[in-house]
């Protein structure tokens, strides 16, 4: 047997996530009411849109967060068998593939009702029964395979449902004033999708009838800025030995500031969240039982692995203490926002997220994040069908070993195709990554400024 | 193909350029003291590059295996983002001057960063054209994508480009695209046998040679192949689909005719798709750069951009009647998301008129070619069989 294979230590997960999960289940609930209530339903991709559509009272089904769902209730494998039915090969996107096998499972509905959230979950049938889409919205940034996934969905769908999409440039940095969120190619950008958001925000009116109620968006950004920095505040607390939380608490706390409605709710969650945190510190426990080794993932989450890798790194006595997925966007930079005037904020926010930087500024935000939480090793997961997240991990891994000296280990997965995930290979390589942790601890490398 | 001399001249004067690309570029360097500037394909516009004085070249997927590249890049990326990342990693691309960058596949983008860690003494740029193409502000972001391209490669010959050497380099790459089409025309039309490896051979120089060079010796291999007289063809027509960045490896390309197929068209990147579109020669050059950049992809429809306005599937079925092909072979390269996404509408529209197609998915390390030929016979003679019953559509 592998020394690196899980022992019976399991995490000592959050308890305010049985909240999330709570919010989580109102909201699809929300959504699979939509269309009785007379709201229109959007369809998209990509960055947090979402308060757009509230204030013009729109329901949205965000089609990550749509598949992470399905796989985090086992309910992937129909869409992803009806995609590749259609043609769709299984190196795609698995989140594209999912969602867009559930637009293939809608051309063949007969009933248009979708039923409760609840039974649907029962059944079985999340896939086939999530509201139909009355238009699209694509607000992909860094990688082109956002573009393409609501374009085929606009196909999908004969063409009838109409789709908007706002192009986010990538950071990349060709002028020497470039640096993180500032120079002047950062700002041209910005107004760029300052500018795509105002004709956004007349294409809603255009499909609601409405007038747009920027007000109530100001309202929602109030509500999203306060969740954003209460949520930076507790992660930030997590710099304490023991960690208090982990980077698995943090994905599963992602709904609040990734799609669920900015309101009240969600800046309670993340109040409570950091209460809970602040026991925890008080009292000196931490998110595993033994914390040994301090370390930060790169890279998307397996959203049907969370729990499962939660306790096989609490097995190991190591606490993965942050992550660019989590601490690296979803309104991580919420002193942006204006909340009198929120879009250009919001347009900060798309562009730095998790994926949008070129390397060198990726790197330099990590090799922060390294220090302040004092890693002592990464783990980068490759995620076989997700190459936004991907791309840079080789440099990424590269510069913390050179800049920090850092051991990495680098495992392969899959954000919610679990045929891609490799257990054996992952001890194997963790086991290795954390021997070279043990032997800097020992020579006392612990510590960074 | 003929035995006509100056056409073997140029012939083995493109077979050269396009199998050793970057040493065709140093030559060039070497005797013109000029700079070279690398670029990625789909959508670089050559003509800026042509008229700032360089010698644009579209960087190639190698023939030889991913080896140092390895510890850069994932296995589960496509062979041309691994074979330019590997080649950035031997330091082939060391004598470019520049290397800028304009498209936004995914894959490209994590390409790019990697090029540039590995070439931290040469300029190293990203021009990211807007991908969406029928949006109200498409045409603008384009034109300003593209004027910046020529800021950035003023800073590179310390000196500005006028608008007339644009004009000139544009009239330049317009011809040479119009001779290339005549090429395709003789082809489809069966007054010249051409080969399939020999059209990609022919169009892939044109993406790596000088210019001018590649133009006059593409005039005289015309005036040769217009005269002769090309005897009745035996075969089943063939279209060709797909391939974008990478150019479909010969022994493919070869694999194809061996089994009985001619190949007589085809939308690939080194093939009809680079060359469909020419630039207007008057008026602002940025303006007409940015309309040729949105009317190339209603041309010749491409899935790495989005676009309400074209459909590819359609494209695809009309291509198939000019040329009077009766198969399609599809060459898709493993891991290209573009084309995965964008196949199943293909597929349908292919199988709802009762047209024979055939995906094939290409590896840079191609190791199944025996396979290969099995299906390719099998496809064919299915297509044949088809010529005497009529053609079943799905419904």
């Amino acid at each position: 047997m592998n020394a690196a294979t899980p022992v019976a230590k399991r995490a000592n997960r959050l308890d305010t996530a049985s909240l999330n999960n709570r919010m989580v289940n109102e909201y699809w609930t929300s959504v699979f009411n939509a269309k009785k209530k007379g709201r229109l339903v959007c369809w998209y991709e990509g960055v947090a849109i979402n308060p757009l559509m509230q204030a013009a009272d729109v329901s949205w089904v965000h089609g990550e967060a749509w598949s992470a769902l399905l796989a985090a209730r086992n309910n992937e494998v129909k869409p992803q068998q009806a995609a590749e039915n259609r043609g769709y090969l299984k190196e795609l996107c698995s989140y594209a593939r999912t969602h867009i096998g559930c637009g293939v499972m809608a051309q063949r509905r007969e009933e248009q009702d979708s039923g409760t959230f609840a039974d649907a979950l029962a059944g079985g049938q999340l896939a086939e029964r999530v509201p139909v889409p009355d238009f699209f919205i694509s607000a992909y940034p860094y990688c082109s395979t956002g573009q393409q996934w609501d374009e085929m969905l606009f196909r999908l769908f004969g063409k009838k449902v109409p789709v908007f999409n706002i192009s986010i440039p990538w950071v990349w940095g060709n002028k020497p004033d470039a640096r993180y969120l500032s120079g002047a190619e950062f700002k041209e950008a910005t107004q760029f999708i300052v500018r795509q958001l105002r004709e956004c925000i007349k294409f809603i009116e255009s499909r609601t009838g409405r007038r747009y109620d920027f007000d109530k968006l100001c309202e929602i950004m109030a509500y999203t800025k306060e969740a954003g920095r209460l949520r930076m505040e507790a992660m930030a607390l997590c710099r304490a030995k023991p960690a208090p939380a982990s980077f698995f608490d943090w994905t599963t706390s992602l709904a609040p500031v990734n799609f669920v409605a900015g309101g009240p709710a969600i800046v309670d969650y993340f109040r409570k969240v950091k209460e809970e945190i602040e026991v925890r510190i008080a009292a000196g426990v931490g998110t595993v039982p033994r914390e040994k080794y301090r370390l930060f993932w790169d890279g998307i989450m397996n959203w049907n692995k969370i729990g499962w890798l939660a306790n096989k790194f609490a097995g190991m006595d190591a606490a993965m203490v942050a992550g660019r997925y989590t601490h690296m966007g979803f309104w991580h930079e919420h002193e942006c926002i204006d909340v009198k005037d929120p879009l250009e904020g919001m347009a900060i926010n798309y562009l730095v997220c998790p994926i949008n930087l070129s390397a060198p500024l990726m790197v330099e935000q990590i090799v922060r994040l390294c220090r302040e939480y004092q890693i002592d090793g990464l783990v980068l997961h490759a995620a076989r069908t997700c190459r936004a997240f991907s791309n840079p991990q080789f440099l990424i891994a590269e510069a913390v070993q050179k800049q920090l000296g850092l051991p990495v280990a680098m495992i392969e997965g899959d954000m919610v195709d679990e045929s891609f995930y490799k257990d054996e290979l992952i001890n194997s390589r963790v086991e290795a990554m954390l021997e070279a942790a043990d032997s800097r601890l020992r020579r006392g490398i612990t510590a960074f400024a | 193909m003929s035995d006509l001399r100056g056409a073997h001249v140029a012939f083995d004067t493109f077979r050269q350029a396009a199998e050793r690309p970057l040493e065709s570029a140093k030559r060039w360097k070497d005797e013109h003291g000029m700079k070279v500037v690398g670029s990625f394909p789909m959508h670089f516009p050559g003509e800026l590059a042509h008229a700032a004085g360089t010698l644009p070249v579209i960087l190639q997927e190698a023939d030889t295996p991913v080896t140092v590249g390895h510890g850069m890049i994932f296995p589960f990326y496509c062979g041309f983002t691994r074979s330019v990342v590997d080649q950035a990693c031997k330091g082939e691309f060391d004598f470019l001057d520049a290397i800028m960058f304009g498209d936004h596949c995914v894959q490209v983008l994590g390409a790019a960063d990697i090029v540039r860690s590995k070439l931290p003494n040469t300029r190293v740029h990203f021009y990211q054209l807007i991908s969406a193409m029928s949006d109200p502000w498409s045409r603008a972001r384009a034109r300003a994508t593209f004027a910046d391209l020529k800021v950035g490669l003023e800073e590179l010959i310390g000196r500005s480009i006028d608008d007339a050497s644009i004009r000139s380099s544009i009239r330049l790459f317009n011809r040479n695209r119009t001779l290339l089409r005549e090429l395709y025309d003789l082809r489809r039309s069966g007054r010249a046998f051409i080969t399939a490896h020999q059209m990609q051979m022919v169009v892939q120089s044109s993406m790596v040679m000088d210019k001018a060079t590649h133009t006059a010796l593409l005039e005289r291999l015309l005036t040769e192949l217009r005269t002769e007289v090309c005897g009745p063809q035996r075969g089943t027509r063939v279209y060709l689909s797909g391939h974008f960045c990478q150019a479909p490896k010969p022994a493919v390309l070869a694999l194809v005719e061996e089994c009985g197929g001619i190949v007589v068209d085809d939308d690939l990147y080194h093939g009809q798709r680079y060359i469909s579109t020419d630039v207007d020669e008057e008026g602002d050059p940025l303006d007409a750069l940015a309309e040729w950049y949105l009317a190339r992809n209603l041309k010749v429809p491409c899935p790495t951009r989005v676009d309400q306005n074209a459909d590819w599937e359609g494209y695809l079925v009309a291509a198939m009647d000019r040329s009077k092909a009766e198969g399609m072979i599809v060459l898709m390269a493993k891991f290209c998301e573009p084309h995965m996404y964008y196949y199943p509408e293909i597929k349908e529209a292919f199988e709802a008129r009762g047209i024979p197609h055939l995906l094939i998915e290409t590896e840079h390390e191609m190791s199944t070619l025996e396979a290969l030929r099995t299906r390719i016979e099998t496809f064919l003679e299915i297509v044949r069989r088809q010529r005497t019953q009529p053609r079943r559509a799905i419904a």
